[in-house]
């Protein structure tokens, strides 16, 4: 009895311990990817967005800042080297420490080696923090202190307590941790196993699409490329986009783009059903087949290429000038790629011509999923093509319909950028730019000088707005039908 | 395992509809309209790339006055041999190469090892992952978040931009799932009492059985890495080696500086280039058709697969 008490009680304090060094070893984790925490950014130069992670993965990313100080001679180049070596130390310390810590989720003999494995990464990390004082030291001796800026950053505090309180808490674990029996072996409950093996894909996931969230910070900041953030404004840029008679312009004529193009495309969203429900009317195989394969090839090229068509065909020397100047209707051939009139419709055409086929795809599907003996009853009744078609045909592709439907004016606002991009031009400008082209053109299109905060703002009230209409469309689906969409 | 048979059923066009027509005036009117219709738009579909065919090999002279119409004359390959010569060609073949095989080939090995994992009823968190990994399909922080974070972690002007983002794909994940849960437990039931682990398992029986899907996402991711080059345009501004050819194609097509810029200089090039009276529109339209080429190549697989991909996908995961 008062040995089982006292296992229990063994069991528990042990596993406070690794929970408490998988906390610490969490945090360290974090602290690898922060640029905040970065413990190497010993100099002003050093990009403030680039974390300790990114300066150990690449040199170049380090010294970029740096090249007119090494040309004037402000520095020497071995302190840069000085301060890569430590953050790869630091960081293989840190690689070896999450092995470990990753490892305490196994049983007895792997919770062992892990508090082992976090102890020696804790300790292999501290003396590349340590390396980092000589490199402060000799980046302070610089000849020119109010362009170098060194530094001592917070982040070397904060990394040199988290390894020690690390190291500390490993070691404890290693030696508390009841001894392993013979019968004990390296092993690890499934659920564990299973969850170790997704994980590296889970934290690709977090890495391209939850931390670009945090980049919606910038909206708030002034922005200065290779600055980073220099001065919360708060909402400045959102009452700027308003106020400011330029880019409220902008927006409202982008705006209306989008919507009549996405106008268009909704109220043309029956054509691909159309197109399936009198393609099922051609009954010979061959042609049905042959109309199939040749209008979904479009599909598969890009816009790039169909840009290439649009030049081939209607540039000044392309095949519709020539063929009008044969037929004699016009005497000299013009580009009507720089022809800036009915530029919604045309994009409307271009995409169909593009999808048309490839959307029937689901459509012909559905048809060949009816119920063969619903026409069989319906032409004894003495229905007409058209009649099956209405009464048939049609209903039983609404509800695919319907879901495609909802999901296109959730998607009102998003229309790609490819498209726009390859068939602006300065006659057709005005008329072309939809949101995602104008946030782009706006932060990234003008060779480094757009503005950032202003694009991040558009970009983050377009991504909250979709997100609701998305989730308006799915609660709509879900009354309606009585299912959900997404 | 039958939903996908059953489909493959399904998509075979309607032979079977056997209730005949009387053929009425009425009927005659309708079909001549309906074959015209469709004949229409599929040569209005096809012409395109017949017509670029056909300028690429015709005499350049002709080509650049705009005189080849519906069939081509003085037919002759010399542009795709002069290709040679346009700068920066080579480089971006390579890079479009690349990215399509290694980018591909990574995820398609990724959606179809996490597809298996999240079958896994018994693993740690499973709801929650699942769903942490599939809600990225419905938001986006933007464009420039994006480009911010992708920079932040050194992943502009650097080949890897292409790849790492591309790994995990959600949608392909789920046609993944889905799949596997139509092939039999007792499969990989067999084999987990005899011993194996969950990598042998998947090795050994989840990716053979796999095979059609995995096909399915290789052709749709392989023609997406091939067609981007918006990222190209993004990420890449600062290293031109690394432009894709879709992106280097645009490059060409909207620039209106001469002939001469855009090839290698030297005394043989000139004499090349004079022999084959190359102009800019030649030499644009014969770097657009190299890039469609791989596309039509592969386009007989695709079909086979890309219906099935369709039809998974429509059923939710």
């Amino acid at each position: 009895m008062g040995s089982d008490d006292l296992e229990a009680r063994q069991l528990r304090s042990s596993n406070i311990l690794l929970n408490l060094l998988r906390t610490v070893s969490i945090l360290i984790m974090i602290s690898l990817v922060l640029p905040v925490l970065n413990p190497a950014r010993l100099s002003g130069l050093i990009s403030k967005d680039s974390a300790l992670l990114t300066i150990s993965l690449s040199y170049q990313s380090l010294t970029s800042g740096f090249i007119r100080a090494l040309n004037r001679g402000w520095m020497e180049e071995s302190t840069l080297t000085l301060i890569y070596i430590a953050s790869v130390i630091i960081t293989i310390g840190i690689v070896i420490l999450s092995a470990g810590c990753f490892m305490t989720l196994g049983k007895i003999r792997l919770q062992k080696l892990g508090a082992r494995l976090s102890a020696i990464g804790s300790a292999i990390g501290m003396p590349g923090l340590v390396m980092l004082i000589p490199a402060y030291n000799a980046m302070s001796q610089t000849s020119n202190p109010g362009k170098v800026e060194p530094m001592f950053p917070i982040g070397v505090y904060v990394f040199f307590g988290l390894l020690a309180l690390n190291f500390a808490i490993s070691l404890i674990t290693a030696i508390k941790l009841p001894k392993p029996q013979a019968a004990d072996r390296y092993e690890m409950e499934a659920k564990y196993q299973l969850f170790l093996m997704i994980l590296p894909f889970v934290i690709l996931t977090f890495v391209f699409a939850y931390l670009p969230l945090w980049g919606w910070r910038y909206a708030f900041f002034n922005y200065k490329p290779g600055l980073g953030l220099n001065e919360f404004v708060g909402f400045k840029w959102f009452t700027f986009l308003f106020e400011n008679s330029a880019t409220r312009r902008d927006i409202i004529r982008v705006i209306t783009n989008t919507l009549a193009m996405s106008g268009i495309g909704i109220a043309t969203s029956w054509l691909p059903m159309a197109f399936a429900i009198f393609l099922a009317e051609i009954k010979s195989a061959k042609v049905s087949r042959m109309v199939q394969t040749f209008t979904t090839i479009p599909n598969f090229i890009s816009w790039v290429l169909v840009y290439t068509f649009a030049f081939a065909l209607f540039s000044t020397e392309g095949f519709v000038n020539s063929m009008l100047i044969d037929l004699g209707l016009i005497e000299k051939g013009r580009n009507f790629l720089m022809d800036g009139d009915h530029i919604w419709l045309k994009m409307w055409a271009w995409g169909t011509w593009k999808g048309l086929g490839w959307s029937a795809i689901i459509y012909i599907a559905g048809i060949s999923g009816i119920d063969q003996q619903l026409y069989e009853a319906a032409t004894i009744d003495g229905a007409g093509r058209f009649r099956k078609m209405w009464n048939i045909t049609v209903p039983g592709l609404i509800p695919t319909y319907s879901v495609l439907l909802l999901l296109s004016i959730a998607g009102i606002l998003s229309n790609g950028m490819d498209q726009y991009f390859v068939f602006k031009n300065s006659a057709n400008k005005e008329t072309i730019e939809v949101l995602d082209l104008y946030v782009y053109t706006l932060g990234l299109g003008s060779g480094g000088s757009g503005n950032i905060p202003l694009a991040t703002v558009v970009g983050m009230l377009k991504s909250i707005i979709s997100v609701t209409l998305l989730f308006t469309a799915n609660r709509i689906s879900k009354l309606v039908r009585g299912e959900t969409i997404v | 395992m039958d939903e996908v048979y059953n489909t493959k059923q399904a998509l075979k066009p309607q032979k079977k509809r056997k209730h005949r027509y009387k053929r009425t005036k009425g009927d005659i009117i309708f079909n001549i309209i309906n074959y015209t219709v469709y004949i229409l738009f599929t040569l209005i579909c096809v012409f395109p790339f017949y017509y670029l065919l056909i300028n690429t090999i015709s005499a350049n002279e002709l080509v650049r006055t705009g005189q080849i119409k519906l069939y081509p004359i003085g037919i002759h390959f010399k542009n795709y041999i002069a290709l040679a010569n346009v700068n920066n060609l080579g480089s971006s073949v390579m890079v479009s190469v690349a990215r399509t095989v290694i980018g591909t080939a990574t995820m398609v090995l990724a959606s179809a090892f996490v597809g298996y994992l999240v079958t896994k009823r018994n693993m740690w968190g499973r709801r929650f992952i699942y769903r942490f990994l599939i809600i990225t399909m419905y938001f986006n922080a933007g464009l420039i978040p994006w480009y911010l974070t992708m920079s932040m972690l050194g992943l502009t002007n650097n080949f890897w931009g292409y790849i790492i983002p591309g790994i995990v794909a959600p949608y392909n994940i789920i046609l993944v799932k889905t799949y596997i849960e139509s092939i039999p437990a007792e499969l990989e039931e067999s084999a987990f009492v005899d011993g194996a682990g969950y990598f042998t398992i998947f090795r050994k029986i989840i990716w053979p059985l796999s095979k059609p899907i995995l096909a399915t996402i290789a052709i749709f991711g392989a023609v997406g890495h091939w067609n981007s080059f918006t990222d190209s345009m993004i990420l890449m501004s600062g290293k031109p080696e690394l432009y894709t050819l879709q992106y280097r194609l645009y490059i060409y097509l909207s620039s209106t500086s001469n002939l001469s810029a855009l090839m290698n200089s030297g005394g043989a090039v000139n004499k090349s280039i004079l022999d084959a009276a190359l102009n800019m529109r030649t030499v644009k339209l014969t770097v657009a058709m190299v890039t469609i080429i791989p596309i039509l190549l592969v386009y007989p697989f695709m079909q086979r697969y890309f219906e099935k991909g369709i039809m998974i996908g429509a059923v939710k995961g």
